[in-house]
């Protein structure tokens, strides 16, 4: 579904990613793991161009996705779910999912509203369609940023570490919601420090270090066999 | 020592009909000074080279007089097109030109006030920039220069009594002609700082009030 070729990215000085090359097949959950400046958050970031690549090819279904041609179909595509949930504050929790179905998809307010409902029934908050972002909790309002994702009906997912700015007694609830998705077939890329989701629910683990592709592999080789030092010594500090 | 109320009383139908024309030039202006601030603040952030025209405008504005400002649109302008412009749109011009300038550094500041977050998760699911812009962008930061924007309004009521040096019959004009006519000149400035006091007040109450309607989500 995603192909990745020699990905770069520069910020002035700063080289994050230094060529990776890698690919995503349909229905796949791929988790990408790494220390803090690995540039995972990057990478996953320069998928649907939020960073914009400096060197490189990204395939998606494929196409080659050029920021002047068509990116917003990509990221129509695309969803993402970032740390800080990112949700809509001044509109309600149902205008915040068929926001975007209304003004891009251009469905009814009806067909939004309708499809807005049965995903929040999904995500276990059917309850809090009328309120706002803020009278949420940080769980229940990435749920809610799930399902905001989810209505445009995007063939693949990107989250961003989803659970790092959540109490630990919310994290649970939205990893099931995740595990929910990544059953029905989705396919997704995750970065997380959650090494728990990575074996249960990941195909692939991918680990970046420095800005490198160091190692990829099923999560039960990669995390019982690791091949690289860099790794065994990252996952003996978070396993 | 006399105080003359009787005076502010017999005085005070001219003056409000001046206060009448000062809330008029102000509100009219502050109209076009936020369409003006609106597009001019907006296009500082842009990236083309209209966001350079849009920087001098405010910085021209923000380094002169407004006193000059009226002179200029007034006396200067009409004489370059060899066509007088009427006292009272010279005034609205003015005004809203000086208005929009400041409203300009409001909306910028307004709009780099909202997270980059909030942008991102917008072009994530596909919107334009521009569309990011007007249903994510925008409403958020409308409501955080709503304070600003009524200091704004407060501050041009204020000095919109410098049109008075164009012979326009506001407020600050109709106490002028009156002491030239009585020589009564504290009883009548004292009648034009209160009234100039219960306008503002006014004001500073109703943008509380908006803001306090507005608050819910943010």
């Amino acid at each position: 579904m995603v192909t990745i070729q020699n990905l770069h990215k520069k910020f002035k000085n700063l080289h994050v990613l230094k060529g990776i090359t890698t690919s995503i097949e349909k229905g796949e959950v791929v988790v990408v793991i790494g220390p803090s400046g690995s540039g995972k958050s990057t990478f996953l970031r320069c998928l649907n161009f939020l960073e914009q690549p400096t060197g490189g090819e990204i395939y998606f279904d494929g196409v080659l996705i050029d920021p002047a041609k068509n990116i917003l179909q990509v990221r129509q595509e695309m969803g993402m779910v970032f740390q800080r949930f990112n949700l809509f504050p001044h509109i309600k929790v149902i205008d915040n999912i068929t926001l975007a179905p209304k003004t891009v998809r251009n469905l009814s307010a009806d067909e939004a509203r309708a499809r807005a409902l049965a995903l929040l029934d999904k995500v276990g908050l059917a309850d809090k369609a009328n309120s706002y972002p803020d009278q949420l909790s940080g769980g229940q309002q990435q749920r809610v940023a799930i399902a905001r994702a989810l209505a445009m009906r995007p063939k693949m997912m990107l989250f961003d570490e989803p659970t790092s700015a959540l109490d630990p007694e919310m994290i649970g609830e939205v990893l099931d919601v995740m595990k929910d998705l990544a059953k029905e077939g989705m396919t997704m890329a995750v970065v997380t420090h959650e090494m728990g989701f990575a074996r249960e629910v990941g195909d692939r683990v991918l680990f970046l270090d420095e800005g490198l592709l160091l190692e990829e592999n099923t999560p039960s080789e990669l995390f019982s066999n690791p091949q690289h030092a860099r790794t065994r010594e990252f996952l003996s500090k978070v396993l | 020592m006399d105080f003359r109320w009787d005076l502010i009383w017999r005085s005070l139908p001219l003056l409000l009909q001046g206060a009448w024309l000062t809330i008029q030039l102000t509100s009219i202006s502050v109209f076009f000074g936020i369409l003006v601030g609106t597009i001019a603040g907006m296009l500082r952030l842009s990236k083309g080279p209209m966001r350079y025209l849009a920087g001098a405008y405010v910085d021209f504005i923000r380094g002169t007089p407004l006193l000059v400002q009226i002179f200029i649109i007034y006396y200067g302008f009409p004489a370059l097109i060899q066509n007088p412009v009427p006292p009272y749109v010279a005034a609205i011009i003015a005004l809203s030109l000086n208005c929009g300038a400041y409203v300009a550094e409001i909306v910028r500041s307004g709009i780099q006030s909202i997270e980059k977050g909030q942008t991102e998760a917008a072009l994530s699911l596909g919107l334009t920039p521009n569309k990011a812009m007007r249903y994510i962008i925008l409403p958020q930061a409308f409501r955080r220069i709503i304070p600003p924007l009524g200091n704004e309004f407060i501050a041009l009521l204020k000095d919109s009594s410098l049109v008075s040096v164009i012979a326009l019959e506001e407020l600050v004009r109709r106490a002028q002609v009156i002491i030239g006519r009585t020589f009564r000149p504290f009883e009548l400035w004292l009648a034009v700082a209160l009234i100039f006091l219960v306008m503002t007040f006014t004001i500073s109450r109703l943008v509380n009030y908006v803001e306090r309607r507005l608050k819910v989500g943010d």
